[in-house]
């Protein structure tokens, strides 16, 4: 602080402010410290019973072996006392130790002659007899990291992801013949459909991160992987419009944008087709294959909406397509060898927050713009709706 | 008997459903699991392999069994031990010649580890699960003099025949006595037989289940044959998560604890074995016990001198009980379980050591 008389604020950083600014954490210390050293200052903070809960995060199937991977998700340290799988008290270890700390992992390996696809239901119990169950609805051994296993992933992503974005873009020449007023109804299915597919993730999102354990925080994640890639997204979106290039740029640049945006959508689509594939539930069926081609067809279309009155390059096509479809690939392999449901929960987020950030820029820049030179509300109303039938309709082949 | 398989299944299947895509005719046979992995396994094989010894029975074959031993001092008794205390009281003499047998027996909550690692709040009689064996004459005057110092109401109902005033079950006046109270049980010990006493008082399940029970002997006026060896087994079980379906299945308290790598019940060929097999296992309807490579002769509810079968299995609903008799011809290692096999494999299986 200065010495005038005038309360002005002082531009530089003094050690007086710097204490000011650490008087409440000081003394926030001092409130943590009595309540924890008098055990809870006058409050029974003990409770009858611990509360405890452990977050089963990968089952890992080999021949004659099973192996659990788990968290403890309780506000303090729990000990894995005994296993029961399939009504009966089995043998195990544990690893590093039956005592995981609070966000502590531990890997329980059971030698246990298991039956290619039966179920089983494992119970874990602490020492406080509280038990914790998990299930393998389907013995399989899961796949390693192998050249094998790998390419099978990458198929997986190939037929969910690329070939669909890719069939859809051959709608380009069709395109270029339509008027305005076709324009703005495909651009509006368009946003329907992103809109839908952003509404689909959310949902899922909040599924699985409603059952993950408290400490997760699966619904902040959630909120978190939306707003950020949404804003992150605008952000991208605004710098490269205001470079001033020409509007063809523009449109590309908004195509790109659509593809990014599938793409993240598609990757958390990989993840869970990947996962599924994994633990052998998944004979991805012909039909759902084929399910997923129909839906993401239009996926192929949205992309190169704002483009379809140009003459992109080839190059950019297949830039285009493999944004759209690739993180396809990724997300197989992510979901098929390192699955966890944290990562997923932030995966679906991102790929919500995306779909809905580029939804809501075709609406401004393609849409309000048309709106502006004519009379299309109809239109609008019967495209978006139209984007979202579509799904509903071709979503019930894969669920 | 857990029967939770499907509930969990569901919940499995919503979890990972992405797009649900799975119900599409995968059905329930849907996904993933806590789901999937292989990658970076290698590392925690070698892990497991520096940090860890092999399980028992690992080396040879896989059963099912506890890993380590409980602490039975730490529980203040030991299965082992219980096989073969029968407890005869403290005996005098009454002005008309018969004897007077008198026991005291409490009711205590008491945290038992009954697998390794595995606390639970029991409710017990004199600290053990199953209580004392109670072995008397028949024609004995028993006197039971019981204190509850547990934090609920409880009471010693004996099976028997006895005045009312003696059951245990309705009131003050029968013997339900109050957290901090007693009550003097006295009665003549008839008939002869292998019998049981529990706790009465409501809600049963749980005063049975947590642990007040135990088996009463009374020896017929002539004793029966000579035995070379005489053990009693009482068979019940643990809801340790307070579902209403057992967790865990026993014999003498205390699951697998007469399992072959633990501390199996050694015999000699030939010798005379008499069981006082007694059956109080809660929630489920029916137990049993099955003995291998030999018969027994069966003696059902030790009411009478003759066998009634020749038997390797007999079935016994809650409250049942009878005397097994045999011996064994050949040396070896035999197994003696529940032939209810989710039974055996949760806890009840012991094993006979049979030596020439």
């Amino acid at each position: 602080m200065t010495t005038t008389a005038t309360p002005v604020p002082s531009k530089k950083p003094s050690l007086n402010k710097f204490v000011l600014f650490l008087m409440p954490v000081l003394l926030l210390a001092g409130v943590i410290a009595l309540f924890v050293f008098t055990r809870g200052a006058g409050l029974n903070v003990t409770p009858a019973v611990p509360i405890e809960s452990v977050q089963f995060e990968r089952t890992i199937l080999r021949p004659g072996q099973i192996e659990l991977r788990l968290r403890n998700t309780s506000p303090q340290e729990i000990r894995i006392a005994q296993i029961n799988i399939n009504e009966a008290t089995w043998p195990y270890t544990i690893s590093p130790g039956p005592r995981i700390p609070r966000l502590g992992t531990a890997v329980i390996l059971l030698h246990y002659p298991w039956v290619q696809g039966e179920a089983y239901e494992i119970t874990a119990f602490s020492s406080n007899s509280i038990p914790f169950n998990t299930s393998i609805p389907v013995a399989n051994t899961t796949p390693s990291a192998t050249a094998g296993t790998l390419w099978s992933f990458t198929l997986i992503g190939i037929y969910v992801g690329i070939i669909p974005v890719a069939l859809g873009m051959f709608w380009l020449p069709a395109l270029k013949s339509l008027g305005p007023r076709a324009m703005t109804f495909l651009m509006s299915a368009t946003v329907g459909l992103l809109v839908y597919l952003g509404i689909d993730a959310t949902t899922e999102a909040l599924d699985v991160g409603g059952k993950l354990g408290g400490a997760f925080q699966g619904t902040g994640i959630v909120g978190i992987g939306i707003i950020g890639t949404f804003l992150l997204l605008d952000v991208v979106g605004r710098q490269q419009m205001s470079i001033g290039r020409s509007e063809t740029e523009q449109r590309m640049t908004l195509a790109m944008m659509i593809a990014l945006g599938i793409g993240l959508h598609n990757l958390g689509e990989g993840l869970a087709i990947g996962a599924a594939y994994a633990v052998g539930a998944a004979t991805l069926g012909t039909f759902l294959v084929v399910g997923f081609i129909i839906q993401n067809i239009t996926e192929g279309l949205g992309i190169i909406v704002p483009i379809s009155k140009d003459k992109p390059a080839i190059g950019s096509l297949v830039l285009l397509g493999l944004m759209g479809g690739g993180p396809a690939i990724v997300g197989a392999w992510v979901g098929g060898l390192v699955y966890s449901q944290p990562l997923s929960v932030l995966f679906l987020a991102i790929g919500a927050g995306a779909v809905f950030q580029v939804a809501y820029e075709i609406g401004r820049q393609m849409i309000w713009k048309e709106m502006a030179k004519r009379q299309v509300p109809v239109t609008v109303f019967v495209g978006v709706l139209t984007g979202m039938l579509t799904l509903y309709v071709t979503g019930v082949a894969i669920k | 008997m857990k029967k939770s398989l499907h509930d969990s299944s569901r919940a499995t299947e919503q979890l990972i459903s992405r797009r649900k895509l799975f119900k599409a005719g995968l059905g329930s046979a849907s996904l993933v699991g806590a789901a999937v992995i292989g990658a970076s396994l290698d590392r925690s094989r070698e892990a497991y392999a520096k940090e860890h010894h092999s399980p028992p029975g690992l080396g040879h074959h896989l059963m099912p069994a506890v890993v380590g031993e409980v602490d039975h001092a730490r529980n203040g008794f030991n299965p082992t031990g219980i096989l073969t205390d029968f407890d005869t009281g403290t005996v005098t003499k009454l002005p008309n010649g018969q004897a007077l047998r008198e026991y005291t027996i409490v009711a205590v909550n008491k945290v038992i580890e009954i697998v390794p690692g595995l606390e639970y709040m029991a409710w017990t009689y004199n600290g053990r699960i199953p209580g004392p064996t109670i072995r008397v004459r028949q024609g004995d005057r028993v006197r039971i003099k019981f204190f509850n110092v547990g934090d609920h109401e409880h009471s010693i109902h004996f099976h028997g025949i006895h005045p009312g005033s003696m059951d245990g079950v309705f009131d003050a006046a029968s013997g339900v006595v109050q957290p901090g109270g007693d009550y003097t049980y006295e009665f003549e010990a008839e008939p002869y037989g292998v019998h049981l006493y529990h706790c009465h008082t409501t809600p049963l399940a749980k005063h049975i289940s947590k642990g007040l029970y135990g088996a009463f002997i009374i020896d017929p006026k002539e004793s029966r044959p000579r035995a070379d060896r005489e053990f009693v087994m009482v068979m019940s079980g643990y809801d340790v998560d307070f579902d209403g379906k057992n967790d865990f299945y026993v014999v003498n308290g205390i699951p697998f604890h007469y399992d072959h790598d633990k501390n199996p019940i050694r015999l000699k060929v030939g010798e005379l074995v008499r069981i006082y097999l007694v059956n109080i296992l809660e929630f489920d309807p029916i137990n049993s016990f099955h003995l291998h490579a030999n018969f027994f002769h069966y003696y059902p509810t030790g009411t009478g001198l003759k066998a009634s079968e020749f038997t390797d299995t007999i079935a016994l609903m809650q409250g049942q009980r009878g005397i097994l008799e045999f011996r064994y011809k050949y040396p070896g290692r035999y197994m003696f379980h529940a032939h209810k096999t989710e039974f055996a494999e949760l806890g009840w299986t012991g094993v006979f050591q049979v030596e020439a």
